[in-house]
């Protein structure tokens, strides 16, 4: 951090900051547990697992509003529901919750291991003729290919989702307005593929529950309805593309982890809650205070802006043993990657599946691999060149 | 050792069944149950039902002796 008087004034989540984000997070635990930064309009950082944990479990302090992101998605408007708080909140969660228990999810793994195996397949065939690229060829075509079927987003627009998501989720920070004209292109594509469906022969998919939900006897509004398929776009497209690849990037470098996974498949399970842990596409999501309040000695203020920094707090040596160090049968490991609370990551449960059997798939079709530009960051969806060992 | 789910914890991690689905079983909503029965958890399933306990990202699941 440049001005060592008041350690964490630049503290930042995003873009370039996250390339030795671990060491800042280090830094930051140890000289202000509770820090202000000045970016984004400014806010608060909690960094420590057990306050962090304290604040997710109380969304009568910590309200959602306006925005779980910080800075917002591309628009205003409070994306339903992870922007929404108590009581309303609850309305809209549990319409979802029954298609992505562990049970519903058991229904699709089979089409997740195909989908899987297909694309694994693709990326053997390229690496025979020279390094490739196991993020676009991979990582963004698993979760899009599966999410898009769970939810009922038509094959035929796949390609273009690839960009909006760029924009509205990495170009936002450098580039607002690219972010907003993206948002409103996903937006006016919800608009249209909702006026469709309403007339069209009902399927079983996410956009056919969220048409026949019911809030006190009244269907959900246009308006509400193109929300929660947005934020279902941005949280379903991106952030399992980021899980997978930092996986694939970790056992790229550590060779002896990858041949462990691949003589013991069984230890995937654990290997992918550690990833989730240390690598989590989920670094810090902002919240709302709602009365003066004081943590780790510092006073904030009702109404300010406050980030709760998960990363942080997945690496806090008060929660973990050795945990800087990734141990792929760490067996002891709740962590904060889908957050706590009431608004526990509703897609939790497909994510998991999706990382542990394309993984799985990927080891089990591609033999050892290697990273063939060691410059690119473990962070983000951008490119992950591999080669062949 | 007795074991069971604090119903206003859970929010549906389901990491509970990832250790120990003789002992927790997932209702329609998604949230976790100890299982009839499996209240008293018999000493086989001790080692399952402690690593429930400590991956239980809400603190939800409670043991006693």
């Amino acid at each position: 951090m440049s001005d060592n008087n008041r350690p964490g004034l630049d503290f930042d989540f995003h873009g370039k900051a996250l390339d030795n984000i671990f060491e800042t997070y280090a830094e930051i635990r140890d000289k202000c547990p509770v820090g202000h930064s000045e970016r984004y309009g400014g806010f608060w950082f909690i960094s420590k697992n057990n306050d962090i944990f304290a604040a997710e479990q109380d969304p009568e302090r910590y309200s959602v509003a306006p925005s779980m992101l910080l800075p917002s998605f591309g628009t205003d408007i409070p994306m339903i529901p992870i922007d929404i708080d108590p009581p309303k909140h609850w309305e809209y969660r549990k319409i979802l919750l029954p298609l992505f228990t562990p049970q519903a999810i058991r229904k699709i793994e089979n089409g997740i291991r195909m989908t899987s195996r297909e694309l694994a397949i693709k990326v053997l065939e390229s690496l025979r003729h020279g390094p490739t690229d196991a993020s676009s060829m991979f990582a963004r075509p698993v979760p899009t290919i599966v999410f898009s079927r769970i939810a009922g987003f038509p094959e035929q627009d796949w390609p273009k989702f690839d960009k909006w998501v760029y924009d509205i989720i990495y170009a936002r920070v450098e580039y607002p307005e690219r972010a907003k004209n993206a948002a409103q292109a996903v937006m006016d594509y919800f608009n249209d593929l909702l006026m469709a469906r309403r007339s069209a022969e009902p399927r079983e998919d996410v956009i056919q529950k969220l048409l026949e939900a019911r809030l006190d006897g009244n269907p959900l509004s246009q308006d509400e309805l193109i929300s929660y398929c947005y934020l279902l776009f941005v949280a379903g497209l991106d952030t399992t593309v980021w899980a997978i690849r930092s996986s694939l990037w970790y056992l790229g470098q550590n060779l002896e982890d990858q041949r462990r996974l691949r003589e013991d498949p069984e230890l995937i399970y654990m290997a992918v809650e550690e990833f989730l842990r240390t690598l989590s596409p989920v670094q810090a999501m902002a919240r709302t205070c709602l009365a003066d309040t004081v943590i780790q000695g510092q006073k904030i203020s009702a109404g300010e802006r406050v980030v709760l920094v998960f990363g942080s707090g997945n690496r806090d040596p008060d929660a973990y043993d050795h945990p800087e160090k990734i141990q792929i049968d760490r067996e002891d490991n709740k962590h904060l990657a889908f957050g706590a609370g009431i608004h526990r990551c509703l897609g939790s449960n497909l994510a998991r599946a999706e990382l542990v059997i394309s993984l799985k798939e990927f080891l089990n079709i591609v033999p050892e691999f290697t990273l063939a530009e060691p410059s690119e960051q473990w962070h983000g969806i951008g490119k992950l060149t591999i080669r062949m060992n | 050792m007795k074991v069971s789910v604090d119903e206003k914890r859970c929010q549906g991690h389901a990491r509970c069944i990832a250790f120990a689905a003789q002992v927790f079983h997932i209702d329609d909503e998604g949230f976790s149950h100890e299982r009839e029965g499996f209240e008293t958890v018999t000493p086989e399933l001790e080692k399952y039902v402690k690593k429930a306990f400590a991956n239980c990202p809400e603190n939800a699941i409670l043991i006693s002796d």
